[in-house]
C-alpha cells in the first residue's frame, strides 16, 4: 500500500495541470471540454489511435529509462538528446551502406551501431564527470547542440542526397526497414525493443550488481567510496548504458518512422525523457507509464489542433506545468522526511542559541 | 577598401549579434553568483521577444514594448526563484520547465492572439531607431562600428560595468556572491538570503527580456517561435567559458558573435561548413571545463 501514495500524488499533479490548462483555454474562449474531449479520443478512441499512442511513447520509453537510469546514479545526465542523434545517424548509416545484408543481421547491426555510437557519446561527459570531475549538467547541454550540429553537417556535406527539399541521409535498405505492428500506423517492431529495454533496465537495476552500486552511488556516494565501489567505473557504465539506450531511441525513429536520418528531427524527444523519469519517480514501470502518458498527450494534441483550433502548442504548457508541480512536489515529500529527521538536533541547536542569548 | 569594408561589416554585424548574448550572459552571470544556475534564460528571452512585438504591436511603440519586455523577464524570473528557492524544485528542471513553457505559451498566444503560428511580423510596427550622432554617425569607419546600432547595443555595453560594479562594489552584490559561495554561511551572519536571490534572478530577468528584445527589435520587428534558438545556452557557455567574470563573459559573447557573424558569411563564400562555427561555443565550453578540473586535479596529485 506505501507504493500507492505517489501514484495518487502523481496523477493528481496530471490533473491539476490539466485543469490549468483548461483554464488557459477557456480563458482565451476556448471549449475546454470539447477539446480534452476530443484529445482523449483521438488518444484513445479506436485501434489506430492507440497504436499511434503507442507509437509516440515509443522514443519517449527509451529516453526516460536513458535518464531514470543516471539520475538513479545521481548523474544528471541532460544530455540523451544528443546520443539520440548520433545514435540515429549511426543507424541510418549502417542501414544504407550495407544495403546487401539480409533483414534480421542489418537491423541488428543498425540498432547495435546506434546504440554503441549512443553510448560512446554518452561516453564523453561520462569520462569527464567520472575521472575530472566535470559538472555533467553543462557539458550534456553542451554537447546536445554539439551533436545536433553534427549530425546536420553529416547529411549537408559528407552524406548530402541531391534533389532532397531538407538535410536528410539516403534512405536506408528496405529490408532494414522495421515490420509494422498494426494497419494504417506506423507503430514497428521498436515499440516491442522500448518494451523489452523496460524489463531489462528494470532487472538491471534491481538483480544485479550494478543495480546495486548505482543505487548506493546515487543515494551516498562517499559511502559508496568508502565500501570501495568502483565508484568512476560505475559512472563510466551508467553513463554508456543512458547514452545506449538514447540511441536505441534514435535508431529506433530511424528504421520504424523517417526510414532515413532527418536533421533535428527528435526536437526534444531526449528532453521529454527527463518528463518520463520524473514522473515516473525514477521507475522503469513508472517510466512506462509516464511514457504512455505524454505520448497520449502529444498524439492527441496534433488531432485536437485539427478539429478544435486548438494550437497544439497548448500541451506544451501543460507538460511545462505537470514538470513544475511533480519538481516541486518532490521536494516537499523530501524535505517533509528531512525536517523529521533534523527536528532533534535542530531544537537543541535553537535551544544553546537561546542559551546564549 | 573592398576588404577594409568587409572589416567593417563583420565587426559591426559581430557587435550586434553579441549584444542579446552579453545581455543574456550578464543575466546568467547574476544567477551564477547567486548559486542558482539559471537553465530559462532561453525562456526569459523567448519571452522577452514576444512580448516586445505584442505590446509594441497593440499599443503602436516600441518603447512600451520594451518596458512590457522587461516587466514580464522580471515577472518570471519571480515566479522561477519562488519555484526553485521557496518551492525547492530542482534548478535544472524548472529551468527545463520555464523554456518549454514559454515556448508553448509564446506559440499559443501567437496563435490566439494574432492567428498565425510561425513568424509574426506586424506590418506597421518599427523597429527601435538606430542611433544617429550628425557628424559622429557619418564618419567614414568609426561612425558604422560605433554610432550606427540601436540603443540596447549600447545597453548591454553598459549592462557589463554596471553588472561588474553592483557585483564586487555594492553591497547587495557583495551579498550575492557570499550567497553564491555558500548559502548557509551568508545566513548565518544575517544576509537576507531569500530577498538577494530574488534581487539576482529578478536583474537576470529584465536584461534577458531586453536580450530577447534586441532579438525582435533590434534591427527587424518580428517574432518566430523559438527565435533565441540556442542563445540563452551560448550565453551560459560564455558566463562558463569566463568562469563568471563579467568582463570576459561579455568578451566571449563578442567572440561567439563573431562566429555567428562569420558563418553567416562563409555559407556564401566558402566551402567551410557552417556548423563548425556553430559548434564552437559548445565544443569550447567542454573544453574548457575540461582543462580546468584537469589542472585541478593534477595539483591535487601533487600535494
Amino acid at each position: 500500500m506505501k507504493s500507492l501514495a505517489p501514484i495518487i500524488r502523481t496523477v493528481l499533479t496530471i490533473l491539476l495541470a490539466l485543469l490549468v490548462g483548461g483554464i488557459i483555454m477557456q480563458l482565451s474562449g476556448k471549449d475546454a471540454l470539447n477539446a480534452y474531449g476530443v484529445l482523449l479520443n483521438s488518444a484513445f478512441g479506436n485501434p489506430r489511435a492507440i497504436a499511434n499512442t503507442l507509437l509516440t511513447a515509443t522514443p519517449l520509453i527509451f529516453t526516460g529509462l536513458a535518464t531514470l537510469i543516471a539520475f538513479r546514479a545521481g548523474i544528471f545526465n541532460v544530455g540523451v538528446e544528443g546520443s539520440l542523434y548520433v545514435g540515429a545517424f549511426a543507424a541510418a548509416w549502417v542501414g544504407f551502406t550495407f544495403t546487401g545484408l539480409p533483414a534480421l543481421p542489418l537491423i541488428g547491426l543498425c540498432f547495435s551501431a546506434g546504440a554503441l555510437v549512443g553510448g560512446l557519446w554518452g561516453l564523453i561527459p561520462g569520462y569527464l564527470k567520472a575521472r575530472l570531475r566535470v559538472d555533467e549538467i553543462v557539458t550534456t547541454i553542451m554537447l546536445n547542440y554539439v551533436a545536433i550540429l553534427f549530425t546536420d553537417y553529416l547529411v549537408t556535406g559528407p552524406f548530402f542526397v541531391p534533389g532532397m527539399a531538407n538535410a536528410m541521409s539516403a534512405q536506408v535498405a528496405e529490408q532494414a526497414q522495421l515490420p509494422r505492428l498494426v494497419e494504417r500506423s506506423q507503430l514497428n517492431a521498436s515499440f516491442i525493443l522500448a518494451l523489452v529495454s523496460v524489463i531489462v533496465v528494470a532487472w538491471l537495476l534491481r538483480r544485479t550488481t550494478l543495480g546495486y552500486e548505482v543505487k548506493t552511488i546515487g543515494s551516498n556516494p562517499l559511502f559508496a567510496r568508502w565500501m570501495g565501489m568502483p565508484v568512476a567505473r560505475t559512472i563510466l557504465l551508467v553513463m554508456f548504458i543512458s547514452g545506449l539506450l538514447g540511441g536505441l531511441a534514435g535508431a529506433g525513429q530511424v528504421l520504424g518512422v523517417h526510414y532515413r536520418f532527418v536533421s533535428g528531427f527528435s526536437r526534444g524527444l531526449g528532453f521529454d525523457g527527463i518528463v518520463v523519469a520524473l514522473l515516473g519517480r525514477n521507475s522503469p514501470l513508472g517510466a512506462l507509464l509516464a511514457a504512455l502518458f505524454l505520448g497520449a498527450l502529444r498524439n492527441g494534441s496534433s488531432t485536437m489542433e485539427m478539429f478544435t483550433q486548438i494550437p497544439r502548442d497548448l500541451i506544451d504548457i501543460v507538460i511545462a506545468l505537470v514538470i513544475f508541480f511533480v519538481a516541486v512536489e518532490i521536494s516537499f515529500g523530501w524535505l517533509k522526511r528531512r525536517t523529521i529527521a533534523a527536528a532533534t538536533p535542530e531544537a537543541e541547536q535553537k535551544g544553546q542559541a537561546d542559551g546564549l542569548a | 577598401m573592398d576588404s577594409l569594408d568587409l572589416i567593417v561589416n563583420i565587426a559591426a554585424a559581430t557587435l550586434r549579434l553579441g549584444t542579446p548574448l552579453i545581455l543574456a550572459a550578464m543575466a546568467g552571470l547574476l544567477s551564477l553568483q547567486v548559486g542558482q544556475v539559471n537553465i530559462g534564460l532561453e525562456g526569459l528571452m523567448l519571452a522577452g521577444a514576444f512580448t516586445v512585438v505584442a505590446v509594441g504591436f497593440a499599443t503602436q511603440s516600441v518603447l512600451v514594448g520594451l518596458l512590457a519586455a522587461i516587466v514580464v523577464g522580471m515577472l518570471l524570473a519571480a515566479v522561477f526563484t519562488l519555484v526553485v528557492t521557496r518551492l525547492k524544485a530542482n534548478l535544472i528542471i524548472a529551468g527545463l520547465a520555464l523554456n518549454l513553457l514559454v515556448s508553448g505559451g509564446t506559440a499559443y498566444l501567437l496563435s490566439v492572439l494574432f492567428g498565425t503560428s510561425g513568424t509574426f511580423s506586424p506590418p506597421d510596427l518599427e523597429s527601435l531607431p538606430s542611433l544617429y550622432i550628425p557628424g559622429l554617425s557619418d564618419l567614414p569607419v568609426l561612425g558604422r562600428l560605433l554610432f550606427s546600432f540601436s540603443p540596447l547595443v549600447y545597453m548591454s555595453w553598459l549592462a557589463v560595468p554596471l553588472v561588474a560594479i553592483f557585483l564586487y562594489r555594492t553591497v547587495p552584490g557583495l551579498h550575492i556572491r557570499a550567497i553564491g559561495q555558500n548559502e548557509e554561511a551568508a545566513r548565518s551572519v544575517g544576509i537576507p538570503v531569500r530577498a538577494r536571490q530574488y534581487l539576482a534572478l529578478m536583474l537576470g530577468g529584465a536584461l534577458c527580456g531586453l536580450a530577447g528584445a534586441h532579438l525582435a527589435v533590434g534591427d527587424l520587428a518580428l517574432f518566430r517561435e523559438d527565435m533565441t534558438a540556442g542563445r540563452g545556452f551560448i550565453a551560459l557557455a560564455a558566463v562558463y567559458f569566463a568562469a563568471g567574470r563579467p568582463g570576459f563573459s561579455a568578451l566571449a559573447c563578442l567572440l561567439f558573435g563573431l562566429f555567428e557573424a562569420v558563418q553567416f558569411r562563409l555559407q556564401l563564400a566558402s566551402s567551410t561548413p557552417p556548423q563548425f562555427f556553430q559548434m564552437l561555443p559548445y565544443l569550447m565550453v567542454v573544453v574548457t571545463l575540461a582543462l580546468i578540473s584537469a589542472r585541478k586535479e593534477w595539483r591535487k596529485g601533487w600535494s
